[in-house]
């Protein structure tokens, strides 16, 4: 017999107070002796020709132990390995360097990096090191990209496109005859960042004798990272070591890719010491995202139900890179159509490369892109029918007795209610008083707008091809103390899955959580792994550490039967730190005392069985579908965790400025295993929606230079700008995973950005203007409604 | 992190503070409470082989009260201010302003007013207001003291009109009549710089109507615009003032200034929005006052 004690239970953070009272070791806590420091020296052009390269001052300031540049490192490393490479799916091959080598494509770029004594010695000399640029033409957007006569980013390739596809087909054209109405419409989506609390570090110690690299970082996925680093350095992989300490968040900006990475490594290699980098707070917000542009379509009737959609995605992805942050426009092409059942889809992405700072991983990873598209179509359904925007909603769900349902593009959707979780959000935001109130408001001049969206967050991926694995597994032992440890393939980005994980093994092994410790991260102690990505981490490393903890359960319960002179392991119960006869609970025997006779009387007491006090299991959702249907198409992920939200904004028509009154989230992951960790998620994942919608973009000059470089000018929401966030869930197990886990993470987003857009120009609506780009800044309101002015005035 | 090694210096008074600037102004960085120097120097924005912190000169943060006026410190901290008793007088306006400043408290107790003012950014809060106060400045540099219009003292958007070699050592305010006073800022959200601020002052006459009102803009233009609405004076009924102040303002704003945040157009058509909500909240905080309600 099993028991899930502690499923369900919101138990705290371990270590949590570690974290709280800055006693948490991160990277940059790190001290290794002989330790030195690296600083990078980039690129100040978008596009150019090295000329060359004077390192000759920087290398005679106190401090400076060596110094390297792109020349001199392509006899040291090999071109970094791709995450994600778009070739595997019929896109163009970029090499990609951890330095520039005769040109740079981005201001930004690495070009040359310095070793010191101390980092404020390394960055003196890395200003020191002057390099002579010839300009080349620059191309700074996807549109001026994919000119006839663009300058070429790489000189191998026909275009300026890395990938295009499709990953729907409808019959559009036929469906928009059938139809009693077809919009079309632009939208785009600004680029953004990651920012993290904590920006990247990394420290690689090359141990000469040994012959072994050991690597300490900011990285999602250890395992991987430790290939990228053998690949690069011609090493084995037995022969690195890589551990991923705690982390001050990730959000995908920290999946393997990026050149430092192995920069620190082949400069500690080249120095004999230890080295360490740090990433600066303007370096950090280099890393971008989510830049598109979406031309779309959609065919509807009367009564609102939509008929198809054409959607033509064009990503802004700036310079190639070896991370894998151009998957989000596949991402978000295949996620088009998010809970609703249109049928008739057409979809095409197209991948562009441009001179400025790539894409890397972002939280949302483009499902959020996909959500904020369909729910625009849906609220211009709404007003072109003039029905309410919910009741277009409701006629156009997946209704809860149609799953598994498999979407246009190929996703089998798991599980879920939509209409009832829309229900619980309209009831809890007292939706129709809401838009009483809302008229009366109106009259009297205010700009009040409520906004509604459906969210669905496809999570838990596996990528063909590349070290993105949709399966996971865990080791759990039990020491002779009766200590036990869970030893995962799965990492914690800050998000605490660490605690959750340890609660579903200690709840199958009646074990106390405080005997129980969870190791993440370390690539020689944990077995192989993909880390953390895609919300993937309990349906992976709590479904295998489930089956490690059953199997593992199975033995203690075989022995402690059999000291306990009970019929066999089903007779006993592993409950409060005993196994337990369950025909009479009156006797049992700790636990502990258990673990250590089985050590010890292995000959007496674990014959018949294996006597190994440890199990290793592996959990792969049985509904990541690779194989491809009739129609090619796949459906690559575990879970699909859906949202619904109500935002209730209002606008000062004279500046232009939108104040967020009110935000509902109903969320929906299936079975919680704690619901503080998943409260969390989504609490900061709405509120990353909100900086998306209002505040944050990151902006260039004339010339491409990043110019939002700080938190004073890359807008973060603060506490101040957000309401309460108030929270509400619905639990829709999915019938597919290890205890009806869905993914809880991602989603919250792009929900929230859609809503809250939705709202705003429900804001402007009756003056007769509407925005169609992101963020909803001040001016960009201000100009929509003074253009409506105009427009009825002329 | 900065870059290379800094000749730290911590001088006692503002004597000492001047000889050591003396020796290389150009390669010398002056440090109010160091909140733009720090980062400057970990960016390289700026360089500098030495750097005179004054926080450990007594007499430059000090507040007194003078025959006409009150001196201020050019190292009163914006919690000084807050914290301190300002509840009449020309530190009533600063204090209105020093509340709405970000950061948390720690930018509060640790940026300066003068540091603020030196930096000149238009986005700033202390120049608008302290110019709105029809403050001078007092400098002191190698050749002995100067004082000038605050206003004077911004040559343009960063960029003071300080010699290398010159120490601003504080603000004298004019005494003025209990009015009402107003500060208001457009911002994009609370980490944002504000785009536009407006600060004013108002005094109103026994039967109500403006006696006299300074109103200043800041944001809209490279530095802060005192806006003449000398035409509102003696008026009486509040729409007309308003109206009047939006027109004035709109007339003044001519060459608008634009950063990241924010273009130039937009700035120009919001800068009468903003000074005529600071005029609004100045008229009902003196009539608050006329009618002895606490403030
Ligand atoms: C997170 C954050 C939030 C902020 N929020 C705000 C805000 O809401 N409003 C706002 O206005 N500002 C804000 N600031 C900007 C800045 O902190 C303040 O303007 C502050 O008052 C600057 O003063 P300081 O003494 O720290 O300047 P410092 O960095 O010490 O100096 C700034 C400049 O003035 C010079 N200087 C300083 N004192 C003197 C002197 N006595 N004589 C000659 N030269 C001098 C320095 O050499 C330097 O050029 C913020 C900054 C941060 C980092």
């Amino acid at each position: 017999m099993v028991s899930d004690g502690l499923l369900g239970a919101a138990v705290r953070k371990q270590n949590g107070d570690r974290f709280l009272t800055g006693r948490i070791e991160y990277t940059g806590d790190l001290r290794m002796a002989g330790m030195a420091h690296m600083a990078v020296v980039r690129s100040t052009h978008a596009h150019a020709r090295i000329v060359a390269i004077d390192t000759e001052r920087a290398r005679a300031l106190p401090g400076v132990i060596a110094l390297l540049t792109g020349e001199e490192a392509l006899g040291l490393a090999e071109p970094i390995p791709h995450n994600l490479d778009p070739a595997g799916l019929g896109g163009q091959h970029a090499e990609i360097r951890c330095l520039a080598v005769d040109r740079v494509v981005y201001a930004g770029e690495p070009v040359a990096a310095v070793v010191a004594e101390t980092a404020g010695e390394a960055l003196a000399a890395a200003r020191a090191v002057t390099v002579a640029y010839e300009p080349l033409p620059a191309v700074l957007n996807a549109q001026d990209a994919l000119a006839p006569d663009a300058a070429l980013l790489y000189p191998g390739w026909a275009t300026n496109e890395m990938i295009a596809g499709e990953t729907a087909d409808g019959d559009f054209e036929q469906a928009a005859l059938d139809a009693d109405h077809v919009i079309d419409g632009e939208l785009r989506i600004q680029r953004t960042s990651a920012a993290p609390m904590e920006p990247r570090t990394y420290l690689a110690a090359w141990d000469e004798r040994a012959q072994r690299l050991s690597w300490f970082g900011t990285t999602q996925n250890p395992h991987p990272m430790r290939w990228v680093l053998a690949v690069a350095l011609r090493l084995s992989e037995s022969q690195v070591h890589v551990v991923a300490p705690p982390l001050g968040g990730a959000f995908g900006l920290k999946m393997h890719g990026h050149p430092e990475e192995l920069l620190v490594a082949i400069l500690s290699r080249m120095t004999g010491r230890p080295v360490r980098w740090a990433e600066s707070r303007a370096e950090c917000l280099l890393a971008a995202g989510r830049e598109q542009r979406h031309r779309y379509r959609a065919a509807f009737d009367a009564d609102g139900r939509i008929r198809g959609i054409e959607d033509e995605l064009v990503a802004d992805h700036g310079a190639a890179a070896a991370g894998p942050g151009w998957g989000m426009a596949f991402v978000a092409s295949l996620a088009v159509g998010t809970g609703y059942d249109v049928q008739c889809c057409r979809v095409t992405y197209r991948v562009v490369v441009t001179n400025r700072a790539p894409w890397s991983g972002v939280r949302g990873f483009g499902k959020e892109s996909a959500n904020l598209l369909m729910e625009t179509i849906v609220e211009r359904v709404a007003e072109t029918t003039g029905l309410d925007p919910v009741e277009v909603r409701r006629r156009n769900l997946v209704t809860a007795d149609r799953f598994p349902y498999r979407t246009a593009t190929g996703l089998d959707l798991d599980s879920g209610d939509y209409h009832s979780l829309l229900d619980k959000v309209l009831s809890k935001v007292g939706y129709t008083d809401a838009r009483e109130r809302q008229a009366v408001q109106r009259a009297a001049g205010r700009h009040v707008g409520i906004g509604i969206a459906f969210e669905l967050t496809p999570e838990g991926a596996d990528i063909p091809g590349a070290l993105v694995g949709g399966y996971d597994t865990t080791t759990v032992k039990i020491a002779p103390t009766g200590h036990v440890t869970v030893l995962t393939g799965v990492t914690s980005p800050g998000n605490g899955n660490e605690t959750a994980i340890a609660q579903l093994v200690a709840g199958r092994l009646g074990v106390p959580l405080e005997l129980l410790d969870v190791v993440q991260g370390d690539s020689s102690l944990c077995p192989y792994g993909y880390g953390n990505l895609s919300s993937r981490s309990m349906i992976t490393g709590g479904g295998s550490a489930l089956l490690a903890a059953d199997e593992l359960g199975q033995k203690l319960r075989t022995v402690a039967a059999r000291m306990l002179e009970a019929t066999g392991p089903d007779a006993v119960v592993l409950r409060d730190g005993f196994a337990i006869l369950v025909a009479d609970e009156g006797h049992a025997i700790p636990i502990g005392a258990v673990a250590h006779a089985a050590h010890t009387l292995a000959f007496i007491l674990a014959l018949g069985i294996d006597p190994a006090m440890e199990a290793t299991c592996t959990y792969r959702p049985p509904n990541i579908r690779h194989l491809p249907d009739e129609h090619g198409r796949i459906s690559p992920f575990a879970s699909f965790s859906n949202a619904v939200h109500a935002a209730i904004v209002e606008v000062d028509p004279e500046t232009g400025v939108t104040v967020l009154r009110r935000h509902v989230v109903g969320h929906d992951c299936g079975t919680v295993v704690n619901p503080a960790f998943v409260d969390g998620q989504v609490y900061g994942s709405v509120c990353a929606g909100i900086g998306l919608a209002l505040t944050e973009e990151l902006l260039h000059d004339a010339d491409g230079v990043l110019r939002t470089d700080g938190f004073k000018s890359y807008l973060l929401p603060r506490a101040t700008d957000l309401p309460q966030i108030e929270l509400l869930h619905q639990c829709t197990p999915s019938p597919f995973t290890a205890l009806g886990m869905k993914g809880a993470g991602e989603s919250g987003l792009g929900g929230a950005q859609a809503a809250i857009f939705n709202a705003i120009n429900d804001a402007l609506r009756h003056r007769g203007a509407r925005i169609d780009a992101l963020p909803a800044s001040p001016a960009r309101v201000f100009a929509a409604l003074a253009q409506a002015d105009q427009a009825v005035a002329a | 992190m900065i870059a290379g090694a800094l000749d730290y210096r911590l001088p006692e008074t503002v004597r000492e503070a001047t000889e050591q600037l003396a020796v290389e102004p150009r390669d010398t960085c002056v440090i109010g409470g160091g909140t733009w120097v720090v980062p400057w120097l970990a960016s390289g924005e700026r360089t500098a082989g030495r750097v005179v912190d004054l926080r450990r000169v007594a007499e430059l943060r000090a507040i007194r009260a003078t025959d006409d006026g009150v001196l201020f410190g050019a190292t009163v901290t914006y919690s000084d201010l807050v914290r301190g008793d300002t509840s009449a007088g020309p530190l009533r306006l600063l204090a209105l302003m020093a509340r709405g400043v970000t950061g948390g408290v720690q930018i509060r107790n640790q940026g300066t007013l003068g540091g603020s003012f030196v930096a000149a950014r238009p986005s700033s809060d202390a120049p608008t207001a302290l110019v709105a106060l029809d403050a001078r400045a007092v400098v002191r540099g190698p050749g002995g003291e100067r004082r000038l219009a605050a206003v004077e003292l911004l040559a343009g958007a960063m960029r003071s009109a300080l010699a290398p070699a010159e120490l601003l050592t504080g603000f004298e305010l004019p005494l003025q009549q209990d009015g009402g006073i107003g500060y208001v800022k457009l911002k994009r959200g609370a980490s944002s710089w504000p785009l536009v601020t407006a600060a004013t002052r108002l005094e109103l006459d026994s039967s109500g109507r403006l006696e006299a009102v300074r109103l200043v803009v800041g944001g809209a233009t490279a530095t802060p615009l005192v806006i003449d609405v000398s035409t509102v004076l003696g008026s009486q009924g509040d729409v007309a003032v308003l109206a009047e102040v939006e027109r004035r303002t709109s007339a003044a704003v001519v060459e608008p200034y634009a950063d990241v945040l924010a273009d130039g157009s937009y700035r120009a058509a919001v800068a009468p929005v903003v000074a005529r909500r600071a005029v609004a909240m100045a008229l009902a905080d003196a009539r608050r006052d006329r009618s002895g309600e606490r403030r």
